[in-house]
């Protein structure tokens, strides 16, 4: 997997020394750096893709708390890390308060060693992120990426599932949706749901459902919820006040997201309603398998003729 | 990635747990009286007996306090490679450890806590035996009445990455009677087991503990004594 990092410093030998030090001690790694000198410049260069941040506290035109600032809304997932000269007892962190932000003095014995070990550890398990991580999200990552799931035929029996779900729980707003690396996208949708869009991994509660060892979450009511509580708000705008998710499970047991039912008011759900969703979401995946299947004898039979 | 350490994190005679392999975070969950943060400051001064760092994030305790309750279980105690990151929120008071105590005034402020705690860690890191280091952060139920619980799991997170990747050992302690079980749940995911501590139902010892989730440890309530 690639690993986008941007590397943030004024000076410009410092920038490419850390780099090919980082790029040396990191080899076994897939990694592509982006470089940078001031905070506009790397402003500029953050994506959805950027993996990590590594920045010096004093830029030019502003400082790496800016830059860490900026990067939480272009790539929430990002980690952060201070690389710098500057003593972390000099630097007012009230004005970053609540976010979390690692540090390497560049003056540390170790050198870049620490850094690379820092830096290692925070891409392949996204320490920073806000929300847990499955321990095999690299292979159910890989599982979702082996799908097709663009194929037109596919929605629309997908489509008729949500639908199902939507008349079976009698509520407004139904989806099945796909956990990525950074969002949480929609493959089939019933009602007002139609009008979502991708929205970052960190706003779902999807997110949480994928980590179910039963693999299916009830949340009677988002403003209650510690986990969802912050971004009740959100949720309520969008007509989502109680959620019923069931997991879409692979043939080789990896989630690759769930069956859901949204109502906008505060709800139970019973033993039977979640027996219900996971059997319509064991038959979505039985569909997104078998086209898969399909897709690939034809494609056998293509190579033959 | 491979570290300096090797052996495992090794602790008294009255705390029946086996060796901690390097790298791993240990949730210590137990109720207010049940003393379960006791355990967790000891599971990280027992490393005053091996010569490794002991390096503390205190949200209810002054470091003075923390460092007085250390000698109070352990006799002798070495503070030479004791850090400590106070967020107790009371005036800063010259302390013993020096520079070796950080002083953070809020506990709302996690960028403070962690960059503070970064930095000690490095410095801690440097002069212990091989990069030996043993994290006890005191506890996420005060941190939580502070901060939300994403903005806790984050910072929870990062620290225990940190702890990860340079082989040390995380001990974080939290009373689950104060959290909702979503809340420990999500909590929970941060770390590779669990040390569950209740009062003890006889009498013996200073209470209960049970281990869970990590290999080769004891089965079942065990007995403990925090005092040498």
């Amino acid at each position: 997997m690639v690993h986008h990092i941007l590397c943030v410093d004024p000076d410009e030998d410092a920038r490419e020394e850390t780099v090919d030090k980082l790029r040396s001690e990191l080899a076994a790694q897939d990694l592509r750096f982006e470089t940078a000198g001031s905070l506009a410049s790397a402003e500029a260069e953050l994506t959805t893709d950027t993996a990590a941040v590594i920045t010096e506290y004093e830029l030019p035109d502003g400082t790496g708390f800016d830059l860490i600032g900026a990067a939480q809304t272009a790539c929430p997932d990002a980690g952060c890390i201070l690389y710098t000269d500057t003593d972390p007892d000099t630097i007012d962190t009230t004005a970053l308060r609540g976010s979390i932000t690692e540090y390497v003095g560049k003056d540390s014995i170790f050198g870049t060693e620490r850094l690379s070990q820092l830096l290692g550890t925070t891409i392949e398990t996204r320490v920073q992120a806000t929300y847990p991580v499955p321990q095999n999200e690299t292979e159910r990552l890989a599982a979702l990426r082996s799908y097709d799931l663009d194929s037109p035929d596919l929605l629309a029996s997908l489509d008729r599932i949500t639908d199902l779900a939507a008349d079976h729980f009698d509520v407004d707003r139904a989806s099945i949706n796909i956990i990525n690396e950074h969002s949480q996208d929609f493959l089939a949708c019933y009602g007002d749901a139609q009008d979502w869009e991708s929205m970052d991994r960190e706003d779902s509660i999807c997110t949480f459902t994928i980590l179910e060892d039963d693999d299916v979450m009830t949340v009677e009511d988002v403003t209650e919820d510690p986990r969802f509580e912050t971004r009740s708000e959100t949720l309520l705008d969008m007509g989502i006040r109680a959620y019923l998710g069931a997991n879409l499970i692979t043939s080789n047991g990896l989630v690759i997201g769930p069956l859901c039912v949204y109502d906008d008011d505060s709800r139970e759900f019973s033993a039977a309603d979640e027996a219900y969703l996971r059997d319509l979401a064991d038959v979505a995946m039985d569909l997104i398998e078998l086209h898969s299947r399909l897709d690939s004898v034809a494609g056998d039979m293509g190579e033959a003729q | 990635m491979t570290t300096e350490t090797d052996g495992g994190y090794e602790f008294a005679d009255g705390i029946p747990i086996n060796p901690i392999d390097p790298g791993n975070i240990v949730m210590v969950a137990g109720p207010a009286l049940s003393r379960a943060e006791d355990v967790a400051r000891t599971l990280v001064a027992d490393g005053s007996d091996n010569g490794e760092g002991m390096l503390y994030i205190s949200t209810n305790m002054t470091a003075e306090k923390l460092l007085n309750a250390c000698r109070q279980t352990h006799s002798p105690f070495d503070d030479t490679q004791m850090g400590v990151i106070d967020c107790s929120g009371q005036d800063a008071a010259q302390s013993v450890l020096g520079e070796r105590v950080k002083y953070v005034s809020t506990q709302s402020d996690l960028t403070g806590i962690g960059m503070k705690f970064s930095a000690l860690y490095e410095g801690l890191y440097g002069v212990v035996d091989q990069g030996r280091v043993r994290t006890g952060l005191i506890s996420l139920s005060s941190l939580s009445m502070y901060v939300d619980l994403r903005a806790l799991f984050q910072f929870a997170q990062t620290v225990s990455g940190r702890i990860d990747s340079a082989g040390g050992l995380g001990v974080f302690a939290i009373d689950p009677t104060t959290h909702e079980t979503k809340a420990v749940n999500t909590l929970s995911q941060v770390a590779d087991g669990r040390i569950e501590v209740r009062e003890s139902e006889n009498g013996s010892g200073d209470g209960e503990l049970r281990v869970r989730g990590l290999p080769d440890q004891p089965s079942g309530w065990q007995s403990f004594t925090l005092s040498e």
